[in-house]
């Protein structure tokens, strides 16, 4: 070719290249692409149950927000198995993320995956991550940072929840006991603090720890029945509440003494039970499916109950939040960018399943609902045991501080 | 020592290294990882067939060795501030003398007994581990162990995992063919005859086993490098079952079967649970299968089938095991 | 804080209660671990089917029956699949090294585990026992509940039961001649695979019992096997690997040290079953009665 010509050849060949660039990096908002959510949970061992609830809670909610779409795309999710395991939980939370590319990665029940992924891989790769279930106080607290949020209650605000409707009552002499590992320890550090500032008189009289999951609770309960407390916080949850309130009813401990767990009314615990479930023990948790008898708690059962064949419990809840701040922050943030999304969920408002609003609080990216304080009780109408004599206590009441949590990450 | 290993095996290996050097710039970040995470997982179950296969030892709780290691390492940057390299020699030799403490206890017993007081000792180990919260934050765990940054990212850690995986490889190699190592292997398959000779049977045994050990400390420093997190679960008793059925998949009278064995596991491990939650039911089926159609193990298969690659290993490793 | 004799009675006699429930469990274990010689990995999920088919048989037949008839079915349930399992694939393993086998019991964990999974799902479920089993006994001033007690009387009678077996009928005999010396026993003209399939698919058996009869104080759960493999393995090491008795003795040590444990030291329970078994292996590292072999 000719000089001339060959300049003219590359010219033309430039142009079309710089055309070309600028064409591909016309922003995002002319090409309307599906959000893809990564989900890591237990779906196997005796966690299962409520990486399935979490799911199915999830699911339902996706049904309704896909029907009018998100920024002209749907929400499309995937699942991975970790099976309670850490090492699984981060291979795979990478996976989803360096593989799979998704947008927000969401799970899962397991507090230790949980903060792995969070450090590991929120953290590291820049991807939102909301923590469904886990409830550990450190996701959002000490460890907490930019790229994690949270949507289950954690421990933090059960111990003050159950310090709150503790207080109110005229029981002095303490026994605490529970599963032996970190969620039981911190459920039993965050009551007992709040009940001893709020009733200053109240005496810990001992302390039993037992490996999670162990069967035979028998040999403990007689041992703290000997101590004659006045009242027993328990510290387990899952399976192990299962094995706890059975005890409680054969040994006739409930009947005797007053006992409080976080999450004893929660109806995956109580349904196997059925009618056998022990009376009288107190419980909190912030999702039931009969209360509050509002009319968006009512269709919300209906449709979860049609959809699933039994009722949601407090999982289904907060992935149902999950997937209204998802939706909500995205169409807020106009964009499929992480750091807008970000942004945009900070101080998000979304409505509650049951009415009402929930606000992810920008501080610590926590979100923000009531939680119910009720005792045991067997009623007609229903096979199992529900709770009764519920008392609210709202969002605010509950959750430390802006300045207490923040405190604690600067340590 | 090394005239053996045959100059067709050299150069295959060599072939099979450069490959490895220059998959991270062309595999996407993930892969990597996996490659990465196979390293790991190959060294700790090759650490466990130096006792095992070689040696003809119960090692029913390996694992607890490569937390320790790992452990070890993760404190030492975390709490300590201690300077990676100094954390990077001290753990390994923490994990061998936990091993070797451990298996002080363990070679004055035999076969399964041998087995079952590690797995006590071991649960004992993660039952402390787990409990001693103000020490190890329990079953949270430890996150974000401040690795420097020159090995943080995906291809950097990657290179550095393969450069000490090598390394590691290398040194088993002469150990398994050099006087020591192939004592123990006679020790495997005939205790009495040995000792009738004169060999301290109980102090070769014990030497191997702190040899291992070490060798799982390196491997659960490694593990902290690639994930920055350490957890209770590495010392539990199902990831030592596992690494065991890595072995044993692998081949483990071959030398580097385990390490087909570790690549398999996590291969299938990562990519069957992609598509079913069920995936530790393909993984049993597997085994089955491989029970029946390759008992010695996938590369046992190849070497069995495919001649002498790599020397003596078929004159070795077969024939009969003393019982127990 | 003083502890008054009824307390430490009642403590005693309930540790004692979960020492025979445990001794069921393993004294299945055993027998396989003796007659076969490999662990046998696959006893936990053997003894959570045991369970979850006690579950489902009271769900069919509702009270005090169902329940009765399910600590009958059971384990018969979970010795049909340990037959099957042991016909279709693990007799042809026999003449292989150890290793194998354990490996292959490791597997079968693996299956049976997933299998349950997709048979009954992920929720959790409970059985109560019979009415009949409310409240408590009173046993020279302690008292224990009901079922507990009933657990005390089972246990003996079981171990009685197969002492009758293992001494008195010309099959138990045979097993264990078979435990002792197998070449033996097939150079006398007896079919030794069909004497190992009955030593599995009996100890499989035990484990389904132990299973049901757990059942009804605990919550049915999957994962429920991987927690008794490791308490069962550790038991019947340190009472003697293979010998009945041996899990016997086991059994109590870890069911009354855990029980007088969780009375004097509740914070570290955590740790107990395994500082006892460490303790009783440093001193008699072949376990505290004498191995079959």
């Amino acid at each position: 070719m000719k000089k001339g010509s060959r300049i003219r050849f590359s010219g033309i060949v430039l142009f079309g290249l710089v055309m070309t660039l600028s064409l591909m990096m016309l922003p995002a908002l002319s090409e309307a692409r599906d959000i893809k959510v990564g989900v890591v949970d237990t779906y196997s061992g005796p966690a299962a149950v409520y990486g399935n609830d979490a799911l199915n809670g999830f699911k339902l909610a996706l049904e309704e927000i896909n029907k009018q779409g998100v920024l002209g795309g749907k929400i499309e999710f995937t699942t991975r198995d970790e099976k309670f395991k850490v090492d699984v939980a981060l291979a795979m939370a990478k996976e989803l993320v360096m593989r799979e590319n998704v947008d927000v990665l969401v799970g899962t029940i397991n507090s230790g995956a949980s903060l792995a992924i969070s450090d590991g891989v929120a953290k590291a790769e820049k991807v939102p991550f909301i923590v469904w279930t886990a409830k550990d106080e450190k996701i959002t607290g000490e460890m907490g940072h930019r790229y994690v949020f949270s949507t289950a209650e954690n421990t933090a605000m059960a111990g003050k929840a159950g310090g709150v409707g503790l207080a109110k009552k005229p029981y002095k002499k303490y026994w605490i006991a529970g599963d032996d590992y970190a969620y039981g320890h911190a459920i039993a550090d965050a009551a007992w603090r709040n009940l001893k500032a709020l009733k200053p008189d109240v005496e810990k009289i001992g302390e039993s720890w037992w490996k999670i999951g162990e069967p035979d609770l028998v040999p403990y309960l007689t041992s703290i029945s000997a101590a004659k407390p006045d009242a027993v916080i328990f510290c387990t949850g899952g399976a192990s509440m299962t094995n706890c309130l059975k005890a409680l009813k054969a040994t006739g401990f409930a009947a005797k003494t007053p006992s409080w767990i976080h999450t004893a009314i929660d109806h995956s615990v109580l349904k196997p039970l059925g009618a056998e479930a022990p009376e009288g023990v107190m419980g909190t948790i912030q999702y039931l499916f009969y209360y509050p008898e509002t009319p968006e708690n009512k269709s919300f059962v209906q449709a979860f109950e049609k959809a699933y064949g039994n009722p949601p419990g407090f999982p289904a809840f907060n992935a149902y939040i999950t997937a209204q701040l998802i939706a909500g922050a995205y169409k807020k943030a106009g964009t499929i960018d992480k750091e807008k999304f970000i942004d945009a969920m900070e101080g998000l408002k979304v409505r509650s399943p049951v009415g009402g609003m929930v606000e992810m609080r920008a501080c610590d990216h926590q979100a923000v609902y009531p939680m119910y304080f009720g005792t045991t009780k067997k009623l007609p109408q229903y096979d199992f045991v529900i709770a009764t004599d519920i008392v609210t206590l709202t969002g605010d009441q509950v959750l430390p501080t802006c300045d207490e949590v923040l405190k604690t990450r600067k340590k | 020592m090394l005239k053996n290993f045959s100059l067709k095996s050299l150069f295959a290996c060599l072939v099979l290294l450069v490959i490895l050097l220059i998959l991270p710039p062309i595999l996407p970040r993930f892969y990597t990882y996996i490659f990465s995470s196979i390293f790991v997982t190959a060294l700790l179950a090759m650490s466990l067939n130096m006792v095992v296969g070689h040696g003809g030892l119960f090692q029913f709780h390996h694992g607890a060795f490569y937390g320790v290691g790992a452990y070890a390492f993760a404190l030492l940057l975390y709490k300590a501030h201690m300077p990676m390299w100094f954390g990077f020699i001290v753990a390994p030799v923490i994990a061998a003398f936990t091993g070797f403490v451990i298996g002080w206890f363990c070679v004055r017993s035999t076969s399964l007994y041998f087995g079952m007081l590690q797995i006590s000792l071991g649960s004992l180990l993660w039952a402390i581990v787990f409990r001693w919260y103000s020490l190890t934050n329990g079953d949270d765990g430890i996150h974000g162990v401040p690795i420097p940054s020159s090995i943080s990212s995906s291809s950097n850690a990657y290179y550095f995992i393969l450069f000490f995986f090598v390394l590691c490889l290398v040194v088993m190699y002469l150990i398994h063919r050099s006087p020591f190592g192939m004592t123990l292997q006679a020790i495997r398959d005939n205790p009495a005859r040995c000792s009738a000779v004169g060999i301290n049977v109980r102090r070769h045994q014990l030497m191997a086993i702190v040899i291992a050990t070490f060798f799982a400390g390196v491997a659960g420093v490694l593990f902290v490098v690639l994930e920055k997190s350490v957890f209770p679960d590495l010392l539990f008793w199902v990831l030592s079952l596992e690494i065991f059925i890595m072995c044993l998949l692998g081949g483990w009278f071959t030398f580097a079967g385990p390490i087909l064995g570790a690549a398999i596991t996590v291969a299938l491990r990562t990519f069957a649970g992609i598509y079913t939650e069920y995936w530790t039911l393909i993984l049993g089926v597997l085994l089955i299968l491989l029970i029946f159609f390759l008992p010695e193990g996938v590369m046992g298969f190849f070497v069995r089938k495919f001649g002498k690659r790599g020397g003596e290993e078929d004159a070795l490793g077969r024939g009969e095991h003393a019982e127990g | 804080m003083t502890y008054d004799l009824s307390a430490i009675g009642s403590q005693f006699f309930v540790g004692l209660s979960r020492s025979m429930i445990l001794f069921i469990v393993t004294a299945g274990l055993s027998i396989v671990l003796g007659v076969l010689r490999v662990p046998n990995v696959a006893h936990g999920s053997l003894y959570m089917i045991g369970a979850f088919s006690a579950f489902s048989i009271t769900k069919l037949v509702p009270g005090a029956t169902g329940f009765w008839l399910a600590l009958l079915v059971a384990p018969l349930v979970v010795a049909l699949v340990s037959f099957i399992a042991e016909r279709a694939l693990f007799c042809h393993l026999y003449q292989r090294e150890h290793l194998m086998l354990l490996l292959f019991t490791f597997a079968l964990s693996l299956i049976l585990g997933d299998l349950v999974k997709i048979t009954w799902g992920a929720e959790y479920k409970s059985i109560m026992a019979p009415k009949f089993f409310d409240g408590s006994v009173s046993i020279l001033g302690a008292s224990i509940p009901r079922y507990n007690f009933f657990l005390l009387i089972i246990g003996p009678l079981v171990a009685v039961g197969l002492w009758l077996l293992t001494n008195k009928t010309k099959l138990g005999k045979i097993a264990r001649a078979a435990a002792v010396d197998r070449e033996m026993v097939g150079a006398v003209g007896i079919n030794v695979s069909w004497v190992f399939a009955f030593a599995f698919v009996f100890g499989c058996f035990m484990g389904g019992l132990g299973g049901a009869l757990m059942a009804p104080t605990i919550s049915i759960t999957l994962g429920m096997d991987h927690n008794i493999v490791i308490e069962g393995f550790l038991i019947v090491t340190i009472g003697g690997l293979g010998n009945m008795w041996g899990a016997m003795v086991g059994s109590l040590i870890f069911g009354l040290t855990q029980a007088f444990g969780v009375l004097f030291w509740p914070q570290f329970a955590i740790v107990f079953p395994y500082t006892a078994v460490v303790i009783v292996l440093l001193l008699r590292p072949r376990g505290i009665l004498k191995s079959v072999w």
